[in-house]
């Protein structure tokens, strides 16, 4: 009985043709989406690999200078054109750190728009104050991209809503609840099952579209893209729950289209955004203009006692400041250079530091009010399944810093030595490993997505307990 | 007749439970929103004033030091924020705040707020241009969509069409039953904002006629989704299939399109990476001529020239300071050398706006998002001008001051020392915004746009009405 139920519950599903328009515009859609986020993972791999390439180059070409002035094939002319100079490698051939992307990286753009995604850290320059920002036109990032987040956070809604808004209200239209009615089933199981065709069926959409635009792409298989469905099939079960709970107030299909709409709306539109505007006017970000401000003022501070604070650096450094030894040290300039660098950046590091502390508490104390809408979460999750999240840039941005600081203890105190490159060091300089140190987050989302739809299923469990059947009934 | 149509119409209207909720709904919004971009306007501005006086307080304290390394040292430009930034933010969270104004070096706007906020704020922010150009249309598709699909399904249709009445009426009446609201709405909307702005301190930055001509962008931009909500309801039988598919319009209107011309203009015309930019701009540095470089070649034949000019045979005797002279020209050198990278810059820019202004054929949201905009002066086009300015600025700021070294001093001599006398004498960095006429005159074509909106979408109202099936 329950299974012939079911089975002509997947006839009417299978016959209505608007199923399958939808399948079809979602297919585009997704199809649309995944191209455009590959396209950006390989841009983004191909500029990592033009920097990567080039570097290789100039570094062959500069190891083939190094050997013959070594070897006193070549002259150089003045000393300072002297490709074996430490100062001048360590400037100019800065190695590449690069975020590469992460399997799944073409999910969503999050925030990868914003950020540079590899840097070149000199020995010496402002690496602290680099900006990391990429060159855009900002009206494309007002308008976001059309990514797979996109289609999944706002669109994947509508079409579980399209597959489920008549629910119930479609039986009681065409006279055929008052039959199922009669029948010596409860309700309320009879409701689940059909849910739970409907939902098996979009799932079993979205995972075999998502494959086959995949595979259409090339793109490899991974574990992560377990963990997307795994995402995508909790979102997808929060809007079905939704569904559910509407249709148990026994409204016609089509109000119960337009309370789901604006369901919808509320839910990714509106909720979104008043939390983003409430997040930031609880905590609001940290001011950068007055960052600027206390910037200046340590800076020229430092820069007034910049012989006095000198004169206590060459205590610490001695060999700075020799002057009678009876070599004077090539690198004398640079070192002095250096010192006042190191006497500028001390000065201005903890106006730094206090900025970046502050932003990281207000983004922490931001991050909790996701858990206000499902959307958000999913949003959140996909982001970070992408490795596309301001977390994983920030990440990078310290490990870029990290190895700017490898790079120059490599070349300081050799330079105090007053040594010359050989060939062979080539191979000994510090090679940069970025590898991600952020905590996944997206299990938590996905945990606090099934909250959501936990919660709103057993509100529908009380409103179906307290309803009658005349409820659904009535027209 | 129209007057009666209008009358029934607007107490059917208000009767209904739905568009009182939204009428609630999107008036607290706005209010919400108003009141929080007007605290956030505050907060930005005071802190923006302080910045540009500590900037400059900082600039003439410098204490007295070679002019060159007061070039060095330099200053910051900030950009300011306008009254009706309030009404619409625009591109100003994705771009910077302030530049750094140095010697040798054009910089890019520094820390843009997207960048210091997590991923939450892409999802937009509650401020009134989100309502306006989001939730105003919802709210006229949720009121309009069965104005015509109603009277068939309940057989009013019919009794009006025999007692005689012309679509045209019938058309005419439903489209301003539907727009008294959506008008009175948007007409509190703009007149809060108005007095709210007419009360800010820096009155003086702000005029009625801008926020007037904002309004009627608005207006017709409205006027575009009455059309088409009418349009729709007249030619679908059922109520909610009309919904569904005005649903549809508004979703490839509002958020399709805008993001799948993001994807065809970077694609047809994509931006360089910051990193190859840089270096496009250092190759060309290195081969030219460099102001803190005398052995370059180039500065060697200006230096063989100027020589012979002079009638002298070394610089030491030339009657000014030669390294003034000399960074002076390498700065101008390289002035241009930024001047050509960041016109290509530009001309990217410019492509891709022609993009948009092409796919504007597909989507009467992208017009009136342009001219929103750029109207509240937070454009690309305004970002564009204010950066294009503080470099002119810091051309001025560094020629003066080598020029000081020039006149003031002797070749080599490195210890000259000039003093808050000169920081004084240089001007502050006044900014003058784009003119609002510049402004009208560039954005016509979206303009015009619009109104071929208008103007074809409330024909094809009119036939549908004409045509309308009355069973």
């Amino acid at each position: 009985m329950f299974r012939l139920h079911v089975k002509y519950e997947w006839v009417s599903v299978w016959r209505d043709r608007w199923v399958v328009v939808l399948s079809l515009i979602f297919f585009g859609l997704l199809f649309f989406a995944i191209r455009n986020g590959q396209e950006k993972v390989l841009e983004r791999q191909a500029s990592i690999a033009k920097a990567r390439g080039e570097l290789r180059q100039a570094e062959s070409k500069r190891r083939g200078e190094i050997d013959s002035v070594a070897r006193g094939l070549r002259q150089y002319g003045e000393a300072r054109r002297n490709p074996r100079l430490l100062s001048t490698y360590g400037q100019r051939m800065g190695k590449v750190v690069a975020m590469d992307a992460q399997p799944l990286a073409f999910v969503a753009t999050g925030q990868s728009d914003l950020f540079t995604h590899f840097a070149k850290p000199k020995l010496y320059g402002e690496v602290y104050s680099l900006g990391f920002s990429e060159l855009a036109n900002p009206v494309q990032l007002l308008f976001g991209s059309f990514d797979l987040a996109f289609v999944c956070v706002y669109l994947l809604p509508l079409l579980v809503l399209a597959f489920s808004y008549n629910l119930l209200s479609s039986d009681k239209e065409s006279g055929s609840l008052r039959l199922t009615l009669s029948q010596p089933v409860s309700l309320f199981s009879w409701l689940v099952a059909k849910l739970a065709l409907r939902y098996a069926v979009v799932v079993g959409l979205i995972a075999a579209t998502l494959l086959i635009v995949l595979a259409w792409h090339g793109i490899a298989m991974s574990t992560g893209l377990f963990w997307l469905l795994l995402l995508i099939c909790v979102y997808v079960l929060f809007w079905f729950a939704v569904s559910f709970l509407v249709s148990l107030f026994g409204w016609s299909s089509g109000q119960n289209a337009i309370v789901l709409v604006s369901v919808w709306v509320v839910l990714v539109l509106l909720v979104p955004s008043i939390v983003s505007q409430l997040a930031n006017a609880v905590y609001p970000v940290p001011s950068r203009i007055n960052m600027i401000h206390n910037y200046r003022v340590a800076e020229a501070d430092a820069e007034k006692r910049a012989s006095e604070i000198l004169t206590s650096y060459y205590r610490d450094h001695p060999e700075l400041g020799q002057q009678d030894s009876t070599v004077a040290n090539q690198y004398q300039f640079w070192l002095k250079y250096f010192a006042s660098v190191d006497v500028l950046k001390k000065a201005v590091q903890p106006v730094l530091d206090e900025y970046d502390g502050a932003l990281a508490q207000q983004q922490e104390w931001v991050d909790r009010f996701k858990v206000l809408s499902p959307a958000i979460l999913f949003q959140d999750g996909l982001n970070d399944l992408a490795g596309t999240s301001t977390a994983h840039y920030t990440d990078f941005r310290h490990q870029v810093i990290e190895f700017n600081e490898t790079w120059r203890n490599y070349f300081i105190p050799r330079m105090f030595a007053n040594e010359l490159l050989q060939a062979s060091d080539l191979d000994q300089l510090p090679e940069p490993r970025y590898q991600s140190r952020v905590q996944p987050v997206w299990a938590i989302d996905l945990l606090l997505i099934v909250v959501f739809a936990a919660v709103v299923l057993g509100v529908s469990f009380r409103v179906y307990q307290t309803s009658s059947a005349e409820r659904w009934l009535a027209s | 007749m129209i007057r009666e149509i209008v009358r029934k119409e607007l107490l059917e209207i208000f009767r209904e439970g739905r568009f009182r909720v939204a009428l609630l709904t999107v008036a607290i919004l706005v209010v919400t929103a108003i009141g929080v971009g007007r605290q956030y306007y505050r907060q930005v501005n005071e802190q923006h004033e302080a910045a540009r006086r500590n900037a400059r307080s900082e600039w003439v304290s410098q204490g007295s030091k070679n002019p060159h390394s007061a070039a060095h040292y330099g200053t910051y430009a900030f950009k300011p924020k306008y009254p009706m930034s309030l009404l619409d933010n625009g591109v100003d969270k994705y771009s910077g705040v302030s530049i750094y104004l140095e010697a040798h070096k054009r910089n890019d706007a520094q820390y843009m707020a997207a960048q210091d906020q997590t991923a939450l704020s892409r999802f937009g922010d509650l401020s009134p241009d989100f309502i306006l150009m989001f939730m105003v249309p919802l709210f006229i598709i949720l009121i309009a969509f069965n104005s015509v699909s109603r009277e068939r399904e309940s057989g009013t249709l019919r009794v009006m069409m025999s007692q005689g009445i012309s679509p045209w009426k019938l058309a005419s009446g439903k489209w301003l039953a539907v727009f008294t609201p959506v008008a009175v709405l948007t007409g509190l909307v703009f007149l809060v904002g108005g007095v709210l702005l007419a009360n800010l301190e820096d009155f003086g930055l702000f005029s009625w006629w801008p926020l007037i001509l904002l309004a009627l962008v608005y207006l017709l931009y409205y006027g575009v989704f009455i059309n088409v909500s009418i349009l729709v309801s007249a030619s679908v039988r059922k109520s909610s299939l009309a919904f569904v598919l005005l649903l549809g319009i508004w979703i490839l209107s509002c958020l399709g399109m805008p993001k799948a011309t993001s994807v065809v203009a970077d694609a047809l015309y994509p931006y360089p990476t910051q990193l190859e930019f840089e270096e496009q701009i250092a190759e060309d540095k290195t081969n030219g001529l460099n102001g803190h470089d005398p052995w370059n070649a180039e500065s060697k034949k200006l230096e063989a020239e100027t020589l012979q000019k002079y009638g002298v045979d070394s610089v030491k005797k030339l009657p000014f300071n030669w390294d003034g002279y000399l960074m002076q020209k390498g700065e101008e050198h390289e002035a241009e050398i930024y001047f050509k990278h960041y016109q290509v810059l530009k001309e990217i820019y410019q492509k891709q706006s022609k993009v948009y202004r092409t796919s504007a054929a597909l989507s009467p949201f992208l017009p009136a998002r342009f001219l929103s905009m750029a109207l509240c002066r937070t454009d690309y086009h305004a970002h564009w001008h204010f950066a294009d300015e503080a470099e002119k600025y810091r051309l001025m700021l560094v020629g003066r001051l080598n020029g000081d070294m020039v006149d003031n001093s002797r070749t080599g001599q490195w210890d000259y020392r000039a003093d808050e006398k000169l920081w004084r004498a240089v001007p502050d960095f006044a900014y003058e915004p784009v003119r609002y006429q510049s402004i009208v005159e560039a954005n016509a074509g979206h303009f015009l746009v619009l109104l071929a909106w208008w103007v074809l979408s409330g024909v094809g109202m009119l036939v549908a009405v004409r045509q309308m099936k009355v069973f």
